[in-house]
């Protein structure tokens, strides 16, 4: 159990590196589905189809390589965590984004931070705008996604990030690639 | 090749051929059911104590792994951002300018997970020579460490927390062409020290910041020269170029962003300014209220400041009869609005109006009668425009200034600004 949960936080967040990091991606998939009792990482690779799909919905893939973990209880899916790096200003930011089976974000977590300004994106009070959201919201920083002033582009970013992490799923579980 | 792959594959088929085989010898040694069922138990417990050791093996290579991988990560950044402006005056089109008013060019490097050089570079108005009138400057060069999650520690030249602009001074955080007259006459923006700050950042939204740094020298007031009145600190400022450091200043800033969108703060700085230079002691002091909500698309931002400086009877006995005075006070306000009127992709175009008052000279110590300098008018502009982002990064913007005190003043404005 534990050698899979180890196995899944090193795929998803290969770089856990600089600056302060605030939890391991072990902690946020237990913090985003306690009932949990084993993370299934998947990998999704996209086709040229599928991304043509998320651009006409304005979202830029950025990658072809996604890897969604899947929450699973005695084998049944109760959700997915997709952690991600955007950069800030000038430094990554490493974030996970929970998904419930309705296709609507449960939570948000910070992982790490490494810019000199900017840290309140970790806020509880900033993520949770995140919580309900879907594929189908606006999830567009300074219109449904309140800004936080002095990290506007850190806002922005993950932001833009999360869109995109919402769009992925909800193509995989359309496409059969997830549960 | 994976290196977790390198150390985990052999060690699991040994521990699998191993397993096999002692499970052979078992029941081929066996035939004894009790002594069966009791090697079975002992076969359960090294399984147990094997599994225990490969999960910590994995760990622990799951914990290498930030250190191998931060090799791959960039350690050094490069940065810029910059500004080319066009002012009209209405008025007076003859003195109309076009300058490259700003060209920054940065990097930050990391020397490890903790701690990293943040630095900028400027250039202004393009040319810099003993014949032109631009100026080169390091705006920024500083340590920072982390100590914790909330703690870090700023040590070098560094922007000052004040005001909603000093440190978020890029053209592309900032409605209108020119920055605003609050936060340049009475903020000195792009204001910087040399010293040595503390920077909290806690769960419930606060950002404290404080530290010792340099001051003003008030020894560099040119009474001779209007700059003390376009902004009495900017004439002062020491920007860390052989600062005079007899006398150090401390500041406090606090910032609270605990509701999305709302940021409320203040800041406070104080210290000597005549460093030893003058035969009395006088100090300046400046603090700043400012708050910024951006419900939706709208963004409102209101700020208030204030200046003084101590001890300026005695400084400014011996300047009669120049036009420019050492202010006992000066302050200014504005108020502001912003809405991002049309947003495709990437493109925003938002709209805004802001109202100033300001005063350079808001009071001047008694000298008395016929000596001591009236205070100045105070300035109100207002100022319409919009901003239109190309890009994330890439701002053009317009606006039309309108002065009630110094209506020759009355300008349009156009600018390019970018910053990455």
């Amino acid at each position: 159990m534990r050698i899979v949960f180890v196995a899944t936080a090193a795929v998803l967040a290969p770089v856990a590196a600089f600056a302060v990091d605030y939890l391991s991606a072990e902690q946020a998939f237990k913090l985003m589905f306690p009932d949990a009792d084993h993370f299934e990482p998947r990998e999704f690779p996209l086709n040229a189809a599928q991304m043509q799909e998320l651009e006409a919905q304005g979202v830029r893939a950025r990658s072809v390589h996604w890897t969604v973990s899947v929450a699973q209880r005695a084998g049944a899916p109760l959700g997915y965590v997709v952690v991600d790096n955007v950069i800030g200003k000038s430094e990554l930011i490493t974030y996970a984004v929970g998904i419930g089976l309705d296709g609507a974000i449960k939570q948000v977590e910070v992982l790490s931070y490494r810019e000199s300004h900017g840290q309140e994106i970790r806020l509880p009070a900033w993520r949770r705008q995140f919580v309900g959201k879907t594929a189908a919201s606006s999830l567009h920083s300074g219109d449904d996604i309140a800004n936080i002033s002095g990290a506007t582009l850190s806002c922005s970013h993950v932001t833009e990030g999360v869109k995109r992490i919402v769009a992925v799923v909800a193509l995989a579980r359309r496409s059969g690639g997830l549960p | 090749m994976n290196p977790r792959h390198l150390l985990a594959m052999p060690l699991k088929a040994v521990l699998a051929a191993g397993l096999t085989c002692l499970a052979g010898a078992v029941f081929a040694q066996s035939a004894d059911p009790d002594e069966m069922a009791r090697r079975v138990d002992e076969l359960a417990s090294e399984l147990a104590t094997v599994k225990k050791q490969l999960s910590e093996l994995e760990q622990q290579k799951a914990n290498a792994m930030p250190a191998s991988s931060a090799a791959e990560e960039p350690t050094t950044v490069f940065t810029s951002y910059g500004e080319i402006n066009y002012n009209r005056p209405t008025h007076e089109p003859e003195n109309a300018q076009a300058d490259l008013r700003r060209f920054v060019f940065g990097f930050q490097h990391r020397f490890d997970a903790q701690t990293k050089l943040v630095t900028e570079i400027e250039f202004e108005h393009a040319v810099t020579s003993a014949e032109d009138p631009g100026e080169a400057e390091i705006e920024q060069a500083m340590i920072e460490h982390s100590l914790n999650p909330t703690w870090a520690v700023r040590a070098g030249l560094f922007l000052m927390p004040v005001g909603l602009l000093n440190e978020n001074h890029e053209p592309t955080a900032y409605y209108g062409v020119e920055r605003n007259f609050v936060e340049t006459a009475i903020i000195p923006t792009t204001w910087r020290e040399g010293g040595v700050q503390v920077v909290g950042t806690f769960e419930n939204g606060v950002t404290f910041q404080t530290g010792v740094t340099t001051g003003f020298d008030l020894a560099k007031w040119d009474a001779t020269s209007p700059e003390g009145a376009l902004s009495p600190l900017g004439s002062i400022h020491q920007e860390l170029a052989l600062a005079r450091a007899y006398d150090l200043s401390i500041f406090g800033a606090l910032n609270w962003r605990g509701i999305p969108g709302l940021l409320v703060g203040g800041s406070l700085f104080t210290g000597g300014a005549t460093q030893g230079q003058a035969v009395v002691s006088a100090s300046v002091t400046l603090w700043d209220l400012h708050a910024r909500w951006t419900p939706g698309r709208w963004d409102f931002a209101a700020l208030y400041s204030s200046g003084s400086i101590s001890n300026t009877a005695a400084l400014n006995m011996p300047l009669v009869g120049n036009p420019t005075l050492i202010p006992e006070s000066f302050d200014g306000g504005y108020v502001q609005a912003a809405y991002k009127l049309w947003m495709h992709g990437s493109q925003v175009l938002s709209p805004f109006v802001r109202l100033e008052q300001f005063n350079t000279g808001r009071r001047y110590a008694d000298l008395g009668p016929g000596l001591t300098p009236a205070a100045r008018p105070t300035e109100q502009v207002a100022t319409v425009g919009m901003n239109y982002q190309i890009t994330p990064g890439v701002v053009v913007k317009a606006d039309v200034q309108h002065f009630r005190e110094d209506q020759d003043a009355d300008r349009v404005d156009l600018g390019l600004g970018w910053s990455f």
